[in-house]
């Protein structure tokens, strides 16, 4: 299989530079057959990637441990199920991975391009195919992953346990193909600019293929807050690691370039703008890629130190010249139709917007590069932890949320005085009462208070926006659910963007819950006792343990009771005057109103191979909150020590997670044709809106 | 056998890229006029689906009512003067595709003209 993985990347590398140079020369001698042939190359690379893909594959489905590749990432003990997720476990599979999605996509986008496109199709092919030339190159010349081993062992080194978890399934893979799909719209965009296509011809195609790599991008890392929450037991789910940085960096760039992308459309503006949002995203991609590959900071989740990252520093650097060189070559053709009328208007909104993301995307590049520059200028070794991003980037977060709720308020062109009134009325109302109601249930941090109410505040501009369309529609004849699914039907672009809005509202719940009202206790028990937090009793029932050729294994048994505090007033009194949020308790007695609502196993790993633990949370979810227990280590006298958490909303966090993959879909669900003009809408204004003159 | 596999994928590969040189089908790069017909065409698709938006967003209450007509009047013009492009670049077209075929005919016997838009890039 090795002789096989070789043969096709070296085809790979053979057929993307044909088909880069071929387009372009096709072009310029205008030879028509050299520029099919070009055309053609292009998917055949994809069928190079997809066959050393599969050769790859194949040998660890053989447990093929000559392949160096396999026997570091796989064991005859391994599930099979995870193949799938070993195939890209180290650096040389990962670009091997990466290098497929790229194919595929490049050749989904170029198969399904507009003509209208015909004349700078050469040139985003090339563009393409360069991409994926590098991408060989390193397969074949710098990390491949059919090297073979002199001496084949009898079984391989086994999975990395960190990777044995449902969510690495999709999670890597989501991350690393949203990251790469942002090469499409770039090479569209870039593809047309050479070519001297200045209009709007390539908004479409360059707003689908992004908002596809940004709904998987943004899956990729939600999925990864998930697996970060449930394994690598510290219970927290996002925690401004470099690497989680290097992919929000480009996603928050695309999600201000999904925004912007719709002020092109419709008003014929920010043309400029949205070129180089793409170059950011585009640069950003590959700073994800570079800091990823063995570059010079350490993570949880990037591949071992290698000589990559220089090469991929060396991509970076050329990408970015490239794409800005093309830009300030281009600049001057690229003037928006219009200017900004009003700054109270949709499009200004959307303008602010871009710029709260830039924000949050250059606070976060700064914290990541920082340590580096410190490391390089004057030889200390810094690291820039959670606090300067939450307490930089939090407040720009709130401005970005509360944004969501001002923008799709405000017409385009301009607003006046009364039609803010009549928009903006509820959703404040909203807000205020949502703070009085916080206030008198005696929630306490006025910061989470502000917050929950700018999320009450955008959730009631979305419902108002929703009920005002679909009341319009009902006083047309139509029933209410008829009439909304209208409404949504007209413009899947918008109302799917409200939904990923309702997605995103879901988050921040889980955010400011987990991240103001969190409880957290640590204690070691024994078999028969309990650990009380708030509410909760968890009861240490039973425990077991295997042990198995790769790792020691061991589990609890424990059962969750719901408890009346006032049962255990004088110990939780105790406590609190220790200044502890919980206690153990020996006495295995129940209280009258101890209630038993679950049984949880956390379970905890030892990976003899790899000298790593790894920890299986126990977690009881409502949507209320979440039970989080953490099996920290099962000690030698027969206790095991466990940290012990309540953490508010967290189900949101999750719960978020098919909010936004709907939204997405919608958003990019193609609209119904309008080859023929409508005829005029029956509709008829909402009565209760007035009409005014121009202010 | 991985060898035999890797060898036929490189063969089929130099079939695919070489078919457009060997093969007995003709080829041509989309014609500007082609292009500009298409570009004109989703120029006229875009404007009608924001003249569908506008009508939303006034029927939603998103926009005034002087708002709303001044946004369609202005969609209504500009979709007017495509369509107005578009007549346009087909009657031209038509007569620069009849010198064209005239010319292919005389040059290649037999030579099947692809129809526009289909085999041609």
């Amino acid at each position: 299989m090795a002789d096989l993985g070789i043969m096709a990347l070296l085809l790979g590398v053979a057929l993307s530079a044909y088909a880069a140079v071929g387009a372009i020369v096709g072009e310029k001698m205008r030879m028509a057959e050299l520029a099919v042939s070009a055309h053609r190359a292009l998917y055949m690379t994809t069928a190079s990637a997809a066959v050393a893909s599969a050769a790859l594959i194949y040998a660890f489905v053989q447990n093929d441990f000559s392949i160096e590749y396999v026997a570091n990432h796989s064991n005859t003990f391994m599930d099979r199920a995870f193949v799938w997720v070993a195939f890209y476990a180290g650096n040389e599979g990962s670009l091997l991975y990466i290098l497929l999605v790229l194919a595929v996509i490049s050749a989904i986008s170029i198969w399904c391009a507009p003509k209208r496109l015909a004349r700078s199709m050469p040139w985003t092919i090339a563009i393409l195919a360069l991409t994926q030339l590098f991408y060989f190159s390193v397969l074949v010349f710098s990390a491949s992953p059919f090297e073979l081993l002199e001496s084949v062992p009898e079984d391989g080194r086994g999975i990395n346990p960190l990777l044995t978890h449902p969510g690495m399934f999709s999670h890597p893979p989501l991350l690393m193909g949203g990251l790469i799909a942002i090469t499409v719209p770039f090479a569209f965009v870039s593809g047309a600019l050479i070519a001297g296509n200045f209009g709007d011809d390539w908004i479409d195609v360059a707003r689908v293929s992004a908002i596809i790599g940004w709904g998987v991008l943004g899956t990729g890392m939600l999925l990864g807050a998930w697996w970060a929450y449930t394994i690598l037991g510290w219970g927290g789910y996002w925690a401004w690691d470099p690497i989680e940085n290097v992919a929000l960096m480009p996603w928050l760039v695309m999600t201000a370039f999904i925004h912007s992308i719709m002020v092109q459309k419709r008003r014929g503006m920010f043309r400029m703008w949205n070129v180089a949002l793409l170059n950011i995203g585009f640069v950003l991609a590959q700073l994800g890629m570079f800091i990823n590959r063995g570059g010079p900071v350490v993570s949880v989740h990037s591949f071992a130190a290698s000589s990559l990252g220089l090469i991929f520093l060396s991509f970076m650097l050329v990408s970015l010249v490239f794409a800005f060189a093309l830009f300030l070559w281009r600049m001057p053709q690229m003037k928006s139709d219009r200017n900004m009328e009003s700054f109270m208007s949709r499009e200004a909104s959307f303008l602010v917007n871009n710029f709260l993301f830039l924000s949050v995307m250059a606070v976060t590049l700064w914290g990541v590069l920082f340590p580096l520059f410190s490391d390089f200028a004057r030889d200390v070794s810094v690291s820039v932890s959670a606090p300067y991003f939450d307490r930089a980037n939090g407040p720009v977060l709130l401005g970005i949320v509360a944004m969501m709720g001002i923008g799709p308020l405000l017409p385009w062109r301009k607003a006046s005085a009364r039609s803010l009134k009549q928009w903006f009325v509820l959703p404040i109302i909203v807000l205020i009462v949502t703070v009085v109601i916080l206030v008198v249930l005696g929630v306490q941090r006025p910061v989470a208070i502000f917050s929950f109410a700018v999320v009450a505040f955008v959730a009631a501009s979305i419902v108002e926006e929703w009920w005002r369309g679909t009341a319009a529609r009902h006083r047309s004849g139509d029933n209410w659910a008829l009439a909304w699914w209208r409404l949504i039907n007209g413009n899947r672009p918008r109302h799917g963007g409200y939904i990923v809005h309702i997605s995103i509202l879901m988050l921040g719940l889980g955010i400011i819950g987990t991240n103001f009202y969190q409880q957290r206790t640590d204690g070691a028990i024994g078999l028969g006792e309990s650990l009380i937090i708030d509410n909760y009793r968890v009861e240490y029932v039973d425990r077991g343990d295997a042990s198995r050729p790769d790792r020691i294994a061991q589990w609890a048994e424990m059962s969750v009771y719901q408890i009346d505090p006032e049962d255990y007033r004088q110990e939780i009194d105790f406590a609190r005057a220790q200044g502890s949020t919980g206690f153990t308790l020996k006495d295995s007695t129940r209280r009258p109103n101890d209630e038993m609502i679950d049984t949880i196993e956390p379970w905890h790993g030892f990976y003899l191979d790899f000298n790593m633990a790894s920890v299986r949370s126990g977690i009881r979810s409502t949507i209320v909150e979440d039970l989080y227990v953490i099996p920290r280590d099962f000690l030698s006298d027969g206790r095991v020590s466990l940290a012990v958490s309540i953490n508010p909303l967290a189900w949101w966090l999750w719960a978020s997670g098919p909010f936004f993959i709907i939204g997405t879909m919608v958003a990019l669900w193609p609209q119904p044709a309008v080859e023929k003009r409508p005829a005029r809408s029956s509709l008829k204004p909402d009565p209760s809106i007035e009409t005014e003159g121009e202010e | 056998m991985a060898i035999t596999f890797g060898t036929l994928l490189a063969l089929l590969s130099i079939a695919v890229i070489a078919y457009p040189f060997l093969g007995k089908k003709r080829y041509r790069l989309v014609s500007a006029s082609f292009v500009t017909r298409e570009k004109l065409r989703a120029e006229r698709l875009r404007i009608y689906r924001k003249i569908s938006d506008v009508e939303s967003d006034f029927t939603s209450g998103d926009l005034t009512e002087q708002d709303y007509f001044l946004q369609r009047d202005q969609l209504r013009i500009a979709a007017a003067e495509i369509l107005r492009q578009e007549a346009g670049a087909s009657s031209s077209n038509s007569q620069r595709e009849e010198e064209l075929e005239k010319e292919i005919a005389q040059l290649r016997e037999e030579a099947a003209r692809p129809p526009e838009g289909g085999d041609a890039l």
